[in-house]
């Protein structure tokens, strides 16, 4: 038998180059952010087992093999959280193991249902039709596993407690820049490569997508931890990533994967700043932080570059992968249907809303005051940058933020992204068309209202500022940032929502826990420990079994 | 010169010895006991290049020439069966050397111990359907005895409890055993074979097989027989509980419920969905059962059930990729779980404590145990690249292949679960922070680690055993003499002549 167990094209070297690279960087920044912990040969072993098992998986042809290194990687991303020091690290260690393993168990699934279907499982022999049911559980079974990982709605669970809870290089590393590349890229095989998509699977993975860029950006401009929230726009970027891929033509498929090149450049510049915050402040709790930019000048420009650059800020990378998406969207207007408008409207919305967010988010911590709790902390006091190897990378990863941007076409696109599509890409319309800065600056202005609404609403009786006090002595004159948002909370049908999210009722680990355990203490309650029901219950299942040979 | 017998006379020859000995002579309970294990373990794996060189063994014991005396078959299930009980029993007794220190009596504990495995490798061993039951016996009778080792009031009600419901499976059994004599005057179980083809379809066959069904099904702790079983293993010392759930419900259990089903009474299309629906029912109900479970032996206890179920479905969906899937799931689990009995014991030997709430942290104190117990769990769990992913990848492809597409999805579902109680398991035993109280506790004596460490190896290494090449020595035979169904009678005939 002919086994090619390993391909090299196009797509899979450009992942695997940038999965080297960022492998690199959080190498490079754990030598500053680990430092003095306990067991960090096992962590940087992990890591590079990291590495490996993701080249694995991007250069693997073999479906099984490609499953072994992906099933690894969930193991290890288990592991590496484990390092974490907060209370809950191991519970969130657990969640994300589950879900993400319980998806590969599924994605198992899609595999034998493959293997029935085409009697293959080499990815370069397969070409599967979406037309029988079979073939759409097989797609579906391996999608949830791209899901799962990238942390695309409603799988994305994991990604803000393990934000909150792990080491922030390895939220870094591995929500943010690696499992985003590898899910990407393993939707973009799979819809690619392997199924010949159709609409109502495409349109599946529009709405999807959509739904998860609201539904996370939204959730993120409430939270009160600072890579909580970023951990929930982690999330919301999936969507733009899922969008593109499911338009389903080569400018949105490369707007996809141009955009998960971004994000994962911009999201591990973020986490990696907000790591340096909090090796700082020693906290992440969104209250206790402020006025960081006097302390960190080079963390907090890098920040707000990639802050811009995620919000979808010309210049920067994310506009021009967002400015693809969006004409891939518009682009399947072409198939017939109104509904693109719907995904435009969600992606420009959450465009918005992301700006939003991170104006709260930077006023947080890097303007505004300083807090008492945080100037009171025992190593808060040394108003110095973090060392070098923690600034390196955001810088570089900063920098490649507006490379990317500003020379999109003629760097990343015609490098990395258009060779890996089979495809030729064109564009329409003019690349910095009026229409998208009309677009973006509505973004922003919706932004900003929501913003005024925010700080507009309440109002707040103080005595006379005459100049000259000591502002830290004047605790109402400190405007942290955290409430700006509050508001939104109160209206309508958003209030019931927020509280059902923040009860987990969206969860999907929490709700199949509650309902496994459901069963659970239904058959504890009948073992009851008395001999006699046993030996009812044999005599039972030999009756049953009685009448139905004998019948 | 046969190695036949010897499977069966060294386990009973050094069981007569150590009890005979034993208390006098120090030191020669363990060492007899280790010997005979091991130089068991190695013949077994020479019975496998045996059959690789000159087929199908059998052995007429008293010269008697089959039908009429009684024989011992070594064909290609029966000596991977050997490999699997004698190697993995071989690292429980390695184990048990200091381990059972704290117990007063060791060589009441080997002897029986020895007359245990006697019993699982006669079963496997024989060919006679009467002796069968004598060995099925001498095994579930020591293990009675074994489940009460510790003659605390949990072990004996345990024990007591075991003994009420075996003794019923033997009853039902025996009574299936006198019914097929009456209807084919034959004992040999490959003379059996032949006259009830000769004979044809019957009623009294289906209702021994609904006797077999729930004697065997009992003593495998397949759903609904399994209530003794989440007691039993639990109370037993931790290197029995390996053995139990490891190695004898599966040998008298699962060993037995195949070669009669299959070689014997041929596998008829009732028998195999039922088999399809237990094994469902114990798949599921195991794991909701397991995932609820304070007390760590009994988590493994329940999760034995979970993964029985995965075999006996495997085996219903009676294909040769189900059943290449069924058997590696049994020698994967017979070790992985042997494995996290041995690293619960190993926690029990130096905190003195199975509550998982009350542990925390032990990785810090006890590396070697925290490591192979979560190689353990994640190869139960069906991580790759461990054993247990290979297994249950197997059995989802084969019941794909199949067409029982609900089946694979729920079998999908109960290994996240399986997922999910191990890692409660590996959280709150090994992570976290290490309370005060376990702040100066040691890890195990080395015997204990080696032992732990050689399973954990195996895991990791067993997906090589699919390897083509590697595959056809081990278990393409077992799945061949399987899968032959009702030519095992010819087979054996065969190499009578």
């Amino acid at each position: 038998m002919d086994l090619e167990f390993f391909r090299f094209d196009n797509l899979s070297n450009f992942v695997g180059i940038f999965i080297v690279f960022f492998s690199l960087l959080i190498i490079i920044y754990s030598f500053g952010f680990m430092r003095k912990r306990k067991g960090l040969a096992g962590y940087y072993l992990y890591i590079i087992l990291t590495l490996i098992a993701s080249l694995g998986v991007v250069f693997s042809n073999n479906l099984i093999l490609l499953m072994v290194f992906w099933g690894f990687l969930a193991f290890l991303l288990y592991l590496l959280i484990g390092f974490g020091q907060k209370k809950n690290t191991h519970y969130t260690a657990k969640k994300a193991f589950i879900i993400i393993g319980g998806s590969d168990a599924l994605m198992l699934l899609g595999l034998a249902l493959i293997w029935r279907l085409a009697g293959t499982l080499q990815m370069d022999k397969l070409s599967i039709a979406l037309n029988t049911k079979p073939a759409i559980w097989a797609y579906l079974c391996l999608a949830i596993g791209a899901f799962a990982k990238a942390g695309a709605m409603p799988l994305h669970t994991w990604v803000p407690d393990t934000a909150e809870d792990a080491p922030t290089p390895v939220t870094a590393y591995l929500p943010a820049s690696l499992d985003k590349l590898l899910g990407i890229y393993f939707l973009a095989r799979i819809s690619m490569n392997v199924f010949q998509m159709n609409n109502a699977m495409n349109t599946f993975l529009m709405a999807l997508g959509s739904f998860t860029i609201v539904a996370a950006v939204m959730m993120a401009l409430i939270q009160h931890d600072l890579k909580r929230l970023l951990g929930y726009h982690a999330v919301s970027q999936v969507g733009y990533m899922v969008l593109g891929i499911g338009t389903g033509n080569p400018i949105g498929i490369a707007g996809g994967l141009f955009h998960m090149l971004n994000n994962a450049i911009y999201k591990s510049c973020l986490f990696l700043g907000g790591g340096a915050v909090e090796k700082k402040a020693g906290t992440t709790d969104l209250k206790k932080l402020g006025g960081f930019a006097k302390i960190m000048p080079i963390t907090f420009v890098t920040f707000l570059i990639a802050s811009f650059a995620i919000s979808g800020v010309p210049p920067f990378n994310g506009f021009a992968s967002k400015w693809m998406v969006y004409q891939g969207v518009i682009e399947t207007a072409k198939n017939g249907g109104h509904l693109w408008i719907i995904w435009l409207v969600a992606a420009l919305f959450g465009s918005a809303l992301t700006l939003a967010s991170f104006m709260k988010l930077v006023h947080t911590v890097f303007l505004g005051q300083p807090s008492k709790a945080h100037s009171q902390e025992p190593g808060a006091r040394s108003p110095k940058e973090t060392g070098p190897t923690m600034w390196i990378p955001t810088v570089i990863l900063a920098a490649l933020c507006i490379i990317f941007g500003v020379f999109a076409y003629r760097v990343p696109l015609r490098m990395f992204i258009l060779p890996s599509l089979n495809q030729a890409v064109t564009f329409s319309g003019t690349w910095f068309s009026s229409l998208a800065g009309i677009l973006l600056l509505a973004g922003i202005a919706i932004g900003f209202i929501i913003y005024l609404l925010g700080s507009a609403v309440k109002t707040r009786e103080a005595q006379i500022f005459v100049g000259g006090e000591i502002l830290s002595d004047v605790p109402q004159m400190r405007v942290s940032g955290v409430e700006f948002y509050n508001t939104i909370k109160e209206i309508g049908i958003l209030k019931i929502i927020y509280r059902l999210a923040e009860k987990k009722a969206f969860d999907i680990y929490e709700l199949l826990k509650k309902f496994c355990f459901i069963f659970t203490r239904i058959l504890r309650f009948i073992h009851t420990g008395i001999l006699t029901t046993y030996l009812i219950w044999i005599l039972l299942g030999m009756i049953i079994l009685f009448f139905v040979l004998m019948r | 010169m046969n190695i036949i017998p010897l499977f069966v006379v060294i386990p009973l020859g050094s069981a007569f010895l150590i009890s005979l000995l034993g208390k006098r002579i120090k030191g020669l309970p363990d060492s007899l006991a280790n010997l005979g294990t091991l130089l068991m373990a190695g013949l077994s794996i020479y019975s496998i290049f045996l059959i690789k060189e000159v087929g199908v063994q059998v052995y007429k014991v008293g010269g008697w020439t089959p039908p009429i005396g009684i024989s011992m078959v070594l064909d290609g299930l029966s000596s991977f069966m050997l490999v699997t009980v004698n190697l993995t029993a071989f690292l429980i007794t390695l184990f048990s050397i200091s381990y059972m220190k704290k117990y007063t009596a060791k060589w009441k504990f080997y002897t029986l111990f020895m007359l245990m495995l006697g019993g699982m490798n006669g079963v496997i061993i024989t060919g006679d359907m009467f002796n069968l039951f004598v060995f099925l016996e001498i095994a579930a009778i020591a293990s009675y005895a074994l489940v009460a080792f510790g003659i605390e009031h949990e072990e004996l009600e345990a024990s007591f409890k075991y003994m009420v419901m075996g003794g019923v499976a033997s009853l039902f059994i025996l009574l299936g055993i006198a019914l097929l004599y009456s209807l084919t005057s034959t004992l040999n179980m490959a003379d059996m074979g032949r006259v009830l083809t000769a004979q044809g379809p019957s009623k009294l066959v289906l209702f021994v097989s609904v006797l077999f069904l729930v004697g065997f099904g009992l003593k495998a702790a397949i759903m609904p027989f399994h209530a003794w079983l989440p007691d039993a293993h639990p109370s037993a010392p931790a290197p029995i509980s390996a053995m139990l759930s490891g190695l004898l419900i599966k040998v008298l259990g699962i060993y037995a419920l195949m070669r009669i089903f299959f070689n014997v009474l041929g596998a008829q299309p009732a028998i195999l969905d039922i088999l399809l629906v237990l094994g469902t029912i114990s798949m599921v109900a195991g794991a909701l059962l397991a995932i609820g479970q304070e007390d760590i032996k009994r988590m493994l206890a329940y999760s034995s059930i979970s993964q029985i179920g995965y075999i006996v479905l495997a085996m219903g969906i009676w294909t040769p990729l189900a059943i290449l899937g069924a058997l590696f799931h049994l020698f994967n689990h017979a070790i992985f779980k042997s494995l996290l009995f041995l690293n619960s014991g190993a926690i029990e030997y130096s905190t003195g404590t199975r509550d998982l709430r009350e542990m925390g942290g032990l990785n810090a104190r006890m590396p070697l145990t925290g490591t192979t117990s979560l190689i353990g769990s994640m190869s139960i769990s069906g991580i790759p690249p461990l054993s247990g992913f290979w297994s249950k990848l197997i059995i989802i492809f084969a019941a794909i292949q199949s067409g029982h597409f609900v089946l694979a999805l729920i079998a999908i579902l109960v290994s996240v679960i399986t997922l999910a109680y191990y890692l409660k398991l590996q959280r709150y035993a090994f992570f976290g922070n290490l309370q005060d109280k376990w702040k100066h506790i040691l890890e195990v004596p080395f015997t204990m680690k080696l032992s732990m460490v050689i399973l954990a190896l195996i895991c990791i290494m067993a997906g090589a055993l699919l390897l083509p090449g590697v595959r056809e020595i081990f278990l393409k035979p077992a799945q061949d003499a399987l899968y032959a169904g009702k030519d095992y009678a010819a087979t054996v005939f065969e190499s009578i002549r």
